[in-house]
């Protein structure tokens, strides 16, 4: 016999499960963040002090833009240059094709620390490959990782470097999707390859576009590990990004307190960019 | 029915048997125990470590140790989270800067009540110095120390002799940075080929820098009583100048220093680019497993004029038992036996560490004595008169990486060392919310 309830029941244990892996370290955390935190136990209840700390910290502004700089760089460049490489598969014959994606998806599969200390050994000591190959070429001594604006770079390349693989397997999905004939047809009505692209290509690409750009916003915003292992967020502050201010502060300082009130700002920021993608995606549908 | 009846009774049968099998069934009862030591590694103390633990679970066949490797800078603070949580392992490897930290939170057990209350005075004598001191408050012993780390200078015998250098010449700053000079090489081109001195300047991994046995010995302090930091002290600020000088005005140090970790130290150090690091004594035996017995010495710092040696910062590892653990005694026999004489013994002879005990080196007649042990006495005499351990009355975990940042900012943002210096003090307090 139909209940009205069954549908109810089918999925009250899933969200049940959700609601404890997901959810139920927010609210701890909330409520952690609202006391004094003395050797990792709360003790007096101190309202909002921990957040208020945060606004006290005049180092946590720069912390906040490098956060930003080094977020839209690695998005912007991992887009632009997926897009690229999606768009060079795609017309490659299958076995190439499938060759080139091969090599471009293995920076994705391996470990992010791996992968990161990969380019270290290149670039940070005096017998890396880097510095032999600007030896070389007579470039003379460069040393990416000691001028401030050079190691930014160098971490934004690492980034690009290491997430490439996803935006391109997601792009080219969106282009095998996209149907053959309506290419064909703009260009029997005379389009231009560069017209083809900009006005059939792009927009039906528009929803993988979306998608890349979100997940490589959030991934990219909240990763610790590559600036700790590249360059341990120096010289002085300048690849010091948020994931590494909070890490820094919950095991470098012990500071759970407000390394808690800023893990819980940046998820409200992270909740924020979900919802603008949720409300962007509606809106292309 | 029946047949269920049958069930039942054939199960009460067994379990009946089973207990009157007693002893030779007994369970084993597991010690979970947290160290920055993969006992299935090959560096030195690992090995040791193995051993250790095979010993002890062939005489305490009731016992298994599982050891659950960490990363040895994230060890601690994951232990004190773990503690709260209530997850935390049975052994535990506490790292000094966060001994306070483990100490006032009431993470360790009282040694005294596990093992130590049945110990003779002679027992007692043969631990005293301190080591044994610091992790004693008001008469309860929370833990023995272990991987005694002595952070002093690292060189190169074979370059020393190659250059004929008496190690014993450099008495004072001055003169070890006239060394620096002598051993720094170029190659034909013009390249420096071998740096003369090498410290790493990363906040990631980073050891205590040079300035801190330069304004310790200079008598000044670090960190004032209320735990406020006192980087900015004329002395911290002369020393900071020394090790920024190093780079930046005589090239004894490349300007590479400063996003370099402790491990790409070593490694430049283990590839002839060093004659001389800022390094641990626990690595010593690692690398003379790399380069040789021959060719890797420890020296005690200069003096500073008040001193004969400045003070070397002095860290290693305070291994104790977790409060709350539900197999304390058991955690509590297998470190009485690890740091025991035998596990003393094994970390001295296979792991090339420092003794813990002062009998040890006795025990071990001419041990120390051998060509490429001599480093275990410079320890042993640094340890007794040139140390400095850094305070556990309030938390100072991040001063390292702290002071590393300084450094950083004046060879890179050309900063001025007083002001660096001030800035990360203020950087200090801030974290520490003082």
């Amino acid at each position: 016999m139909y209940s009205r309830h069954a549908g109810l029941t089918y999925i009250v244990p899933a969200f049940a499960l959700l609601g404890l892996v997901l959810f139920s370290p927010v609210f701890y955390g909330f409520w952690f963040s609202l006391f004094r935190i003395q050797y990792g136990a709360p003790t007096d209840f101190i309202g909002l002090g921990n957040f208020l700390r945060l606004l006290d910290d005049p180092a946590l502004g720069g912390t906040l833009t490098r956060s930003t700089v080094f977020t839209f760089f690695a998005v912007a460049l991992t887009v632009a240059i997926a897009l690229a490489l999606a768009v060079w598969i795609h017309k490659l014959g299958e076995r190439r094709g499938f060759a080139v994606q091969m090599i471009v998806i293995v920076p994705w599969i391996i470990s992010t620390v791996v992968a990161t200390l990969l380019f270290r050994w290149v670039f940070v000591n005096d017998i890396g490959l880097a510095l032999s190959l600007a030896r070389w070429a007579g470039f003379g001594d460069i040393r990416l990782l000691n001028d401030p604006t050079s190691a930014m770079a160098l971490l934004i390349g690492v980034s690009v470097w290491k997430r490439i693989g996803y935006a391109v397997i997601i792009l080219l999905a969106g282009l095998k999707s996209i149907p053959e004939d309506l290419e064909e047809a703009a260009r029997i009505d005379g389009a231009t390859g560069w017209q083809v692209f900009r006005r059939i290509t792009l927009p039906l690409l528009k929803t993988p576009l979306l998608l890349v750009t979100i997940v490589l916003t959030l991934s990219n915003l909240n990763t610790v590990e590559t600036p700790l292992v590249l360059t341990g967020g120096g010289p002085g502050n300048a690849t010091r990004i948020l994931p590494m201010e909070i890490f820094d502060r919950a095991f470098v300082a012990y500071d759970l307190g407000s390394a808690t009130a800023l893990a819980l700002v940046m998820f409200i920021g992270n909740i924020l960019l979900v919802l603008a993608y949720v409300r962007l995606a509606k809106w292309k549908t | 029915m029946l047949r269920r009846f049958g069930l039942s009774a054939a199960l009460a049968c067994a379990v009946a048997a089973l207990g009157g099998a007693g002893p030779a069934l007994a369970q084993e009862t597991t010690v979970r125990m947290w160290t920055f030591l993969n006992p299935t590694g090959t560096s030195p103390r690992e090995v040791a470590l193995a051993k250790i633990i095979d010993n002890f679970e062939a005489a305490n066949p009731d016992i298994d140790i599982v050891v659950e490797p960490q990363a040895w800078d994230q060890m601690t603070p994951k232990f004190l989270a773990a503690h709260t949580s209530g997850t935390a392992p049975d052994v535990i490897w506490v790292v000094t800067d966060f001994l306070g930290d483990a100490i006032n939170s009431g993470s360790l057990a009282s040694l005294n009540d596990l093992f130590v209350k049945d110990w003779s005075e002679d027992q007692v004598a043969d631990r005293a110095g301190p080591y044994w001191d610091l992790t004693n408050v008001d008469g309860t012993q929370h833990a023995l120390f272990t991987s005694r780390n002595y952070i002093a200078i690292m060189y190169r015998k074979d370059l020393f002799a190659e250059a004929g250098i008496d190690p014993a010449t450099i008495t004072t700053w001055d003169k070890l940075v006239e060394v620096a000079k002598k051993l720094t090489v170029k190659d034909s081109a013009g390249q420096v080929s071998r740096y003369g001195f090498v410290q790493g300047f990363s906040e990631n991994q980073a050891d205590p820098p040079l300035m801190i046995p330069y304004l310790v010995g200079k008598g000044a302090e670090l960190f004032s009583e209320d735990g406020k930091a006192n980087f900015a002290s004329p002395e911290g600020v002369d020393g900071l100048t020394l090790q920024t000088d190093l780079i930046t005005r005589h090239g004894v140090m490349p300007e590479s220093a400063v996003s370099w970790t402790v491990d790409d130290v070593y490694e430049q150090f283990a590839s002839d680019r060093a004659a001389m690091i800022l390094g641990a004594s626990v690595r010593v035996s690692t690398l003379q497993s790399q380069l040789g017995k021959d060719k890797v010495g420890l020296m005690l710092w200069p003096g500073s004029g008040q001193q004969e040696h400045s003070p070397a910062v002095m860290a290693g590892w305070a291994v104790g038992v977790w409060s709350k653990s539900q197999v304390a005694e058991q955690a509590g026999e297998f470190v009485e036996y690890m740091l025991g004489p035998d596990g003393d013994k094994a970390w001295v002879e296979i792991g090339g560490q420092s003794p813990g005990l002062g009998s040890t080196l006795d025990h071990l007649g001419d041990f120390a004595n051998q060509p490429g042990n001599e480093y275990l006495r410079v320890v042993s005499t640094g340890s007794a008169k040139h140390g400095w351990l850094a305070p556990i009355e309030y938390s100072i975990g991040g001063y390292r990486q702290i002071l590393n940042k300084a450094a950083q900012n004046v060879v890179v943002n050309g900063a001025d060392p007083k002001q660096a210096l001030e800035e990360a003090g203020a950087e200090f307090n801030r974290s520490h919310n003082r």
